[in-house]
């Protein structure tokens, strides 16, 4: 584990002024969102009921005009058929863009030959990898899973020991299987040398076995707090002979390897062969289609993309889905988007800072800089001060995934700042912009300020803002939702968008 | 995202649960020192680092009186000829050079074999429990949430967790906190010329709970944090340029300002060695790290002068390393302990302890035994130094040590 810092999930909370935020119960689906006008709301509206628009908030990095267009011509269902087969998605302009970014993805060797030891350039240029894939990628459901799985196997960029192979282990491991089976993506990931460097796994001999490894792949990657430390002791035995090569590549080394008997969690070997590798990939399989680890996993997909606190429900039956094809995501996927569980969930997410900033870059309509990466850049620094640049998270357990955890007052302030400096373009500069930002947002301008935010929310949010919220956003201009839109509009623009962002409404998914 | 525990064989945690002092009846009740709700806060300005994933503290404050230590860790045990202060049974390892003044004008102690009642040697857990700081009641807070909210202050920077935009768990709870990567950092953009803070302010007024708390927050520091921002810092004191550095220098800064600082909370991190803890020589992990946090203590303190004396800072990690050393020159997740304390207020330039040994049989699975808790360290230092009473309203049931490990204020 490297780490600066850790920050698990609370479990639940005590009756807090963060509890609300806890429980996907405290945001009350009536409360927030629209509802039928026969159950009258008891709060301001702050998002819209419509499905497609829910399907979009959570299926991607943000609604954006063209995307809405092309779910609700196709509907739901065959819109998310088409982001389930990434393949057949055209996405050359983001793949054209990647290309800037070299070392993101590069094998071991050509990283190697390309920077110098220790480089940190690799872990940057995987960071804006991720960022301009989210902002920009036609195939949102493959990046927001992706970014799920990342996150579960989480390795940090940058971590020491790693600077060579952690754009490999995103490439191999993460995105080869992000659509595929769990099963191989684990194995994959057992025998990568990120992995077995972050956790400590190579440096494991017969004589002292380390057991960082053999903890996090059961803590962490697979069935949760649930083992004993003999099973830690016995798996981080089992695991010895996983290791490095002074190449930098997995080898497996047979005089490392511990033999005798393990019982783990239901895994039972003799283990009595020098060469131990087949019995380890066994155990990892093993682990793969526990039961427990089918729970995790559905928890946590459920957490990523239903309710901070997910129906018990749905994670049983998709646990279920997930044992019953051989641990493949898919149909899990499929599953937690048609399920009236998620139908029910409108705006009981909140955004991260990563995701806040996606979303505002995606709403906006910004796009990639014509050429460099510095645009990128800044984006990724803004992110570090926000705490939630890609893969930064120091220790092995990934980004939390619940409100409560982030929200703090800076992460309210950095959250505000971006939106100004992204809507008067003045940090990132680089970032192509519509000529006349206004006007993209808003083709036509209408005749009162107060319907020029309805038109600004409608574009942004998908829907306007209560009315207590437009009057805040015009006393930034001093003016009433009754003035008339005069030849000032413009110099207003900048504030009155980023205001319409600092919405409680864009604040939640 | 977990909710089951591992239950730890049950040799271990009787030991434990026995040998722990300051495990008294879970009695509840709230009372305090602070009779009247809303007087003035008069206890010292307590600074937690939180040392992330899992210290050394027998690197730290080596056991060099111990035989049993060497044979342990016969790559990474401290030698007796390095170490620098503390006793013929105890030494401060050679990177803490910078605090050794401090040890020798008494303003920094150690205490040693502490740990948590619940030995797990999971991280997450761990540091779950360590933040909550009371297992086995209902009560999901953060102690330095509760300890802050007893305290009855309100000004809008009482409680702030410097180096992160994410709010500290350990400051979880019901009273407001600010957490911070930076006083300078903490600005609203535009405000320089239009409104905003005051349209922000007008749009949270009615938003749902969950959402309002943090711009309510934001709003209230907002302000002071730009009192603090517009005094005259004037300090020829350089801090390292580190995170902790950094950090410390903040809090420094809101201690001068007279801010209302009741307790700041500061992350120090990266101390999971399983792989290269190393000799104590520079350029090996646990030296250079340790040199590090002694760096900042130091300009810490000389920063501070005379406001030291209201001042308790004080170290806790979630759990400690295996006794024995490793294949990879490291060692283990373990249990028992060092905390470090420092401030006007400590009795230092001394370790305190009920030493158990390191001998096999005093051993506990591996592990050198816990045998005092560290909330029992902390409640002492909040009677002494901070104005409580009763504990319970922080560490419900715990009993406060009685080491004397700090001169009651």
């Amino acid at each position: 584990m490297r780490r600066r810092r850790e920050r698990a999930e609370p479990e639940c909370m005590t009756t807090t002024r963060r509890t609300l935020l806890a429980g996907s119960a405290a945001i009350a689906a009536g409360v927030l969102v629209e509802m039928p006008a026969q159950a009258a709301p008891a709060g301001p509206v702050l998002l819209s009921d419509d499905p497609i628009a829910h399907l979009l908030r959570r299926a991607t990095f943000g609604a954006t005009p063209e995307s809405l267009a092309e779910a609700r011509e196709l509907g739901a269902a065959a819109w998310l058929d088409r982001q389930l087969q990434p393949g057949k998605i055209d996405d050359a302009a983001c793949d054209q863009l990647l290309k800037r970014l070299p070392q993101a993805h590069a094998a071991p060797a050509a990283v190697r030959a390309a920077l110098p030891e220790h480089s940190y350039d690799g872990f940057r240029q995987l960071g804006q990898a991720i960022i301009a894939r989210a902002a920009w990628s036609e195939r949102q459901l493959f990046e927001t899973v992706a970014g799920f799985w990342a996150n579960h196997l989480h390795i940090a960029a940058p971590s020491s020991g790693v600077w060579d192979t952690r754009g490999d282990f995103d490439a191999q491991v993460i995105r080869k299987h992000a659509f595929g089976r769990f099963a191989d993506m684990l194995r994959d990931a057992a025998r990568h040398p990120a992995t077995l460097t972050y956790l400590d796994q190579r440096s494991s001999t017969k004589a002292h076995p380390n057991e960082n490894y053999a903890r996090e792949l059961m803590e962490l990657h697979t069935v949760g707090l649930v083992y004993d430390e003999t099973d830690v002791q016995d798996a981080a035995r089992l695991l010895t002979g996983l290791t490095v090569s002074r190449a930098g590549n997995y080898a497996y080394d047979a005089s490392r390897h511990a033999t005798g008997p393990v019982d783990i969690l239901g895994f039972r070997h003799a283990n009595g062969a020098t060469d131990g590798e087949g019995v380890a990939l066994a155990f990892l399989d093993h682990l793969a289609k526990h039961p427990k680890t089918a729970e995790l996993l559905a928890r946590k997909l459920c957490v990523r993309f239903v309710a901070d606190e997910p129906p018990a429900t749905l994670v049983t039956r998709l646990a279920k889905v997930y044992l019953d094809n051989g641990t493949a995501v898919v149909p899990v996927l499929r599953a937690l988007f048609t399920s009236p569980e998620f139908a029910a969930s409108t705006g009981q997410k909140v955004r991260t800072p990563f995701e806040d900033l996606i979303a505002a870059v995606r709403a906006l309509g910004l796009r990639p800089e014509r050429d460099g990466t510095k645009g990128l850049g800044t984006l990724y620094d803004i992110l570090v001060e926000a705490g939630n640049a890609p893969l930064r998270w120091a220790p092995p357990n990934g980004y939390p995934d619940v409100a409560a955890i982030w929200a703090s007052p800076a992460a309210f302030l950095l959250r505000c700042n971006l939106h100004l400096n992204l809507a008067a373009g003045w940090h990132p500069k680089q970032l192509t912009r519509p000529a006349d930002l206004l006007r993209s947002l808003v083709s036509v301008l209408p005749a009162t300020y107060g319907e020029l935010v309805d038109a600004l929310a409608v574009r942004l949010v998908g829907t306007r803002l209560p009315a207590a919220h437009t009057a805040a956003v015009l006393s930034v201009a001093g003016k009433l939702p009754t003035s008339g839109v005069d030849r000032n509009v413009a110099g207003h623009a900048p504030y009155l968008i980023a205001l319409v962002l600092d919405s409680p409404s864009f604040q939640l998914r | 995202m977990k909710t089951e525990r591992c239950c730890p064989e049950l040799s271990r945690r009787t030991v434990l649960g026995a040998a722990l002092t300051g495990l008294a009846g879970a009695t509840l009740s709230t009372q305090t020192a602070f009779a009247a709700a809303g007087a003035a806060y008069t206890g010292d300005t307590l600074v937690v680092i939180s040392l992330r994933g899992g210290f050394d503290g027998l690197s730290a404050i080596a056991p060099i009186g111990d035989p049993a230590y060497y044979q342990a860790r016969p790559s990474i045990g401290v030698p007796k000829n390095l170490v620098i202060g503390g006793d013929g049974t105890f030494g401060l390892h050679p990177a803490l050079a910078p605090i050794l003044p401090l040890w020798k004008s008494g303003k920094l102690a150690a205490v040693h074999a502490v740990g948590q009642p619940d030995p797990t040697r999971s991280h997450f857990a761990a540091m779950e429990a360590m933040e909550n700081a009371a297992p086995g009641t209902s009560l999901r807070s953060g102690w330095l949430d509760r300890m802050l909210g007893l305290t009855g202050a309100t000004a809008p920077m009482a409680g702030v967790s410097l180096g992160h935009a994410m709010p500290a768990r350990i400051m979880l709870g019901s009273s407001d906190d600010v957490a911070m990567t930076g006083i300078d950092r903490f600005t609203l953009a535009g405000e320089d010329k239009r409104p905003m803070a005051a349209a922000l302010r007008a749009m949270y007024a009615g938003a749902p709970a969950a959402l309002a708390a943090p711009a309510r927050s934001a709003d209230r520091a907002l302000a002071a944090a730009t009192k603090v921002k517009n005094l005259e810092y004037a300090s020829t004191v350089t801090y390292p340029a580190t995170e902790l550095g950094a950090a410390l220098r903040d809090v420094a800064r809101l201690i001068k300002a007279r801010a209302g600082l009741v307790t700041a909370a500061v992350d120090c991190g990266d101390w999971d060695m399983h792989e290269g803890l190393g000799a104590a020589v520079k350029g090996q992990r646990m030296f250079d790290n340790l040199a590090d946090l002694a760096q900042a203590l130091a300009a810490f303190t000389t920063d501070l002068g005379d406001a030291l004396n209201n001042v308790t800072v004080l170290t806790v990690s979630e759990f400690g390393r295996r006794v024995r050393e490793n294949a990879s020159h490291g060692a283990d997740h373990g249990h028992g302990n060092a905390m470090l304390l420092l401030g006007g207020g400590i009795r230092g330039g001394k370790v305190y302890t009920n030493w158990p040994g390191l001998s096999p049989g005093a051993l506990v699975a591996g592990d050198l035994a816990a045998t005092t808790d560290y909330r029992a360290v902390i409640g002492e230092l909040l009677r002494k130094r901070c104005g409580f009473g009763a504990l319970d309203g922080v560490f419900p049931g715990v009993r406060p040590s009685d080491f004397g490990l700090a001169v009651a204020k």
